[in-house]
């Protein structure tokens, strides 16, 4: 029969059976939080995300960008293009008005030429 | 030592900020390793980094001339870093809301055992369960950041960064387990 002494230390030992190598390193690691090493294996990782040549794409693409009308020009832009369009509409409106005023202009005076030569005409 | 450096920097800024060419690629060339450390800390995707990456340096580009203290580079350059990935992570939420895709379609995680060891699972893996505010500190904090430098680029006071840091440090903690089952 085991003593009770035995059954702790058996109870320990199937305790401490549970815990995988290197347990000891593992709870320091976890108490300090992560080092600084491992800051740097993650900024490690990062930069090998970019691929060769990323400081010549980002300069191409500024360039690119610059290139590129800002959305004030191209507010100003459609701003001019309205304005001739709405000048343009104006201009032929009042061209077609002037038209049609002449146009009436003339008939009401052959109207009036009629008019005044059957008075003529009444008169004799 | 410190300070030659400072100034040479300061230089290289003044020379990118008259469009010379070969300063803006010295300075992406010397930054392009920790912008994307910060773009990868701040997202937790490696397919961003690239991507978030360019667009940082973009904006870099063409807004170096309005920077008014060529000496404040670095805090500048990492407050376009941080705002630029928080608008992904702005536009990633929105894209969740209106497309029909669960967040599991979205935010593919990366497979254990992708990223080299188990520290930076860990690592990832506690990054990931914490806001994105306190990503951008801690990730700051590793960049080097003095507290001031920090507060500048978050635009926001000392202690508030001293006890916001003290906060994220202690989530990362809790959530930090180099022997976690994924």
């Amino acid at each position: 029969m085991k003593t009770e002494d035995q059954a702790w230390r058996d109870l320990q030992a199937h305790a401490a059976a549970q815990l995988r190598t290197g347990f000891a390193d593992r709870a320091l690691r976890v108490a300090r939080g992560p080092e600084h090493a491992t800051w740097r294996e993650l900024n490690a990782h990062a930069s090998r995300q970019l691929r060769p040549g990323f400081a010549e794409r980002v300069l191409r693409a500024a360039r690119a960008a610059t290139e590129v009308p800002s959305l004030s020009s191209q507010f100003a832009l459609s701003a001019a293009t309205a304005i001739v369009c709405l000048a343009a509409v104006v201009f032929m409106q009042d061209r077609s008005a002037q038209q049609a005023d002449e146009r009436n202009l003339a008939d009401w005076q052959r109207i009036v030429l009629g008019a005044q030569e059957s008075q003529d005409i009444d008169s004799i | 030592m410190e300070s030659t450096s400072t100034t040479a920097l300061a230089d290289l800024v003044r020379r990118a900020q008259k469009g010379e060419e070969n300063a803006q690629r010295e300075l992406i060339v010397a930054y392009q390793h920790r912008v994307a450390g910060f773009v990868y800390a701040m997202t937790n995707r490696s397919d961003y980094v690239e991507d978030l990456s360019q667009q940082v340096f973009i904006k870099m580009v063409r807004a170096i001339d309005r920077l008014q203290a060529p000496a404040q580079f670095e805090s500048w350059l990492f407050r376009l870093a941080r705002n630029t990935c928080i608008d992904q992570l702005r536009r990633q939420k929105l894209r969740r809301i209106f497309l029909p895709f669960g967040e599991e379609h979205e935010n593919i995680p990366e497979p254990p055992g992708a990223v080299d060891t188990e520290e930076l699972d860990a690592l990832r893996h506690a990054l990931a369960q914490l806001r994105p505010q306190d990503r951008a500190l801690l990730a700051l904090v590793q960049e080097g950041r003095s507290h001031a430098e920090i507060a500048q680029t978050l635009d926001t006071t000392v202690a508030a960064v001293k006890a916001r840091l003290h906060r994220a440090r202690e989530h990362l903690r809790e959530h930090y387990q180099p022997n976690h089952e994924n």
